[in-house]
């Protein structure tokens, strides 16, 4: 009964390891720091494991912290100490030593600089290209009702009544009517785009340029698209 | 286990308590248990279309308060054995109800009556709030005519969130739509919508569509509800949800104008 509240599990999560090869702080931090610029949004608050196994010398763990999380990383804890001593240390300083597991891939921990850059592209490139997950909402969305599909498309299987409000950071898809307000790619995203089986909105948005009920009237009552091109709103028949 | 009905709207007006009175002593009338309660505290009305204003000596809010038994403010209909009405407060407002207490007098009725059909506050504070928190069913009563339909949508989304049922996680309300005050023929001109747009943006189950009638008015005023005037198309029309309440499926009338004969015509009737 007292454990009623909390229950621990053992989980397995994929950790952004820093491997750091000098003790020399100046020297992270530029990297470091030209690292982030690549890719700002991708590295936010992303937790960080500092790999320590590849230093011949100490270095300053406390230091390696404040530097880590000055950057906007969540420091999480330190990997690859070799001897007890050194584990010792790291426990005293109040850090958690984290084990990686048995079939540790020290080859594979070794990743080239160039697939750290293309992994980076790979993932700073999402939004961009749409890969976003769906939300999906089942039902009607009534008046006065507002959903908000926060770094996630929008999928609507039902209407949107009018004073109902939809926000996507992605797309939003409409299987029914839009009668309310639509507002695509709300954090700032030129390429999303609007669908929907009937238009009849009182506002639709992407990347904060809108049209109210009177733009619309080419395709009002059809099945339409939305999107921005040269940031302009357009409509489109759907099908 | 009773059945809770929460007659609502939203909006003001369009015919929650004709429709709950109508409701209620057309499911009494059918042999069933039936109690009406008025939410509307501060706001009497049921008691005066049900014609037993003169009856009431303690109300809901004094049965909330423990200053008197349920069975002390129930007022029998001298009509019908089997219905009831729980009067509510004239002289406090709409906070003088609590969840807690209102659950407790919902249980306590559900022992003895199959219906519990609560008449809705307008609005969407805490009045109309409370009269839906319980209910399994909703009937949702709107007037062909946008803010109508605008405020029945934005209660509907109450219901589908803020009841007991939702807070649970239990089975939703069973939404029922009930369109008053109907006319075919301004339909037909135009001028009102139609039952389709209606069903079209709401999408919920129709449950009665009531002709505008010149009876209604009548009714309210003699304290008979309409529902007992079976000559009157809107009386019919109580009588047909009544039996779609019941379970039973039953076409649907008056949705058309009434074709006018050459004798009307030419006297201009």
């Amino acid at each position: 009964m007292a454990d009623a509240s909390i229950e621990f599990k053992g989980t397995s999560f994929t950790l952004s390891v820093l491997h750091i090869k000098t003790s020399e702080l100046a020297d992270i931090r530029a990297d470091l720091v030209k690292k982030v610029a690549q890719a700002p949004d991708f590295f936010y608050l992303v937790p960080i494991v500092v790999n320590i196994e590849q230093l011949d010398c100490s270095v300053d763990y406390q230091a390696v912290k404040t530097l880590i999380e000055e950057l906007k990383f969540t420091f999480v804890g330190f990997t690859g100490a070799v001897d007890k001593e050194q584990r010792k240390l790291i426990r005293d300083l109040g850090f958690s030593f984290v084990n990686t597991s048995k079939t540790d891939h020290s080859q594979k921990a070794a990743i080239s600089q160039e697939a750290v850059a293309k992994e980076i592209q790979a993932t700073a490139v999402v939004p961009e290209g749409n890969l976003y997950t769906d939300k999906v909402h089942r039902g009607q969305i009534r008046s006065g009702q507002q959903i908000y599909a926060k770094d996630q498309n929008l999928v609507v299987i039902g209407s949107v009544s009018a004073g109902a409000e939809v926000i996507a950071d992605g797309n939003i898809h409409i299987y029914g009517s839009l009668r309310g307000r639509a507002i695509a790619g709300a954090k700032g995203h030129h390429k999303a785009q609007i669908y929907c089986q009937n238009l009849e909105a009182e506002l639709v948005s992407i990347n904060g340029n809108y049209w109210l009920s009177e733009s619309m009237e080419q395709h009002w009552g059809s099945p339409a698209f939305i999107n921005l091109t040269d940031s302009e709103l357009t409509s489109s028949k759907l099908i | 286990m009773a059945r809770i009905i929460v007659v609502t709207s939203g909006k003001g007006g369009v015919g929650k308590t004709t429709s709950s009175a109508a409701i209620g002593l057309g499911l009494a009338l059918k042999g069933h248990k039936v109690v009406l309660i008025d939410f509307d505290i501060g706001l009497r009305n049921l008691d005066l279309i049900m014609g037993c204003e003169r009856r009431v000596v303690y109300d809901f809010v004094n049965v909330i308060n423990g200053e008197a038994t349920l069975n002390q403010a129930l007022i029998k209909d001298k009509r019908v054995s089997s219905l009831s009405i729980l009067p509510a407060s004239q002289t406090r407002d709409k906070d003088a109800l609590n969840k807690e207490n209102v659950g407790k007098v919902l249980e306590e009725l559900g022992k003895s009556y199959d219906f519990i059909v609560c008449d809705s506050p307008a609005g969407i504070e805490a009045g109309a709030m409370m009269a839906l928190y319980y209910a399994d069913e909703a009937v949702v009563t709107t007037n062909p005519e946008v803010s109508s339909v605008r405020d029945s949508d934005r209660i509907l989304g109450m219901l589908a969130s803020r009841s007991r049922r939702a807070e649970l996680g239990l089975d939703p309300i069973k939404e029922h739509l009930l369109l008053t005050r109907y006319s075919p023929k301004r339909v037909e001109e135009g001028e009102m919508l139609s039952v389709e747009d209606v069903e079209d943006i709401l999408s919920i189950p129709l449950l009665g569509v009531i002709p505008e009638s010149q009876a209604v008015l009548k009714a309210s005023n003699a304290g008979e509800p309409v529902i007992l005037d079976t000559e009157s198309d809107a009386g019919k029309a109580y009588q047909d949800v009544i039996d779609r309440l019941l379970g039973e499926t039953v076409e649907f009338r008056f949705l058309v104008a009434e074709k006018k004969g050459i004798f009307s015509r030419m006297f201009g009737g």
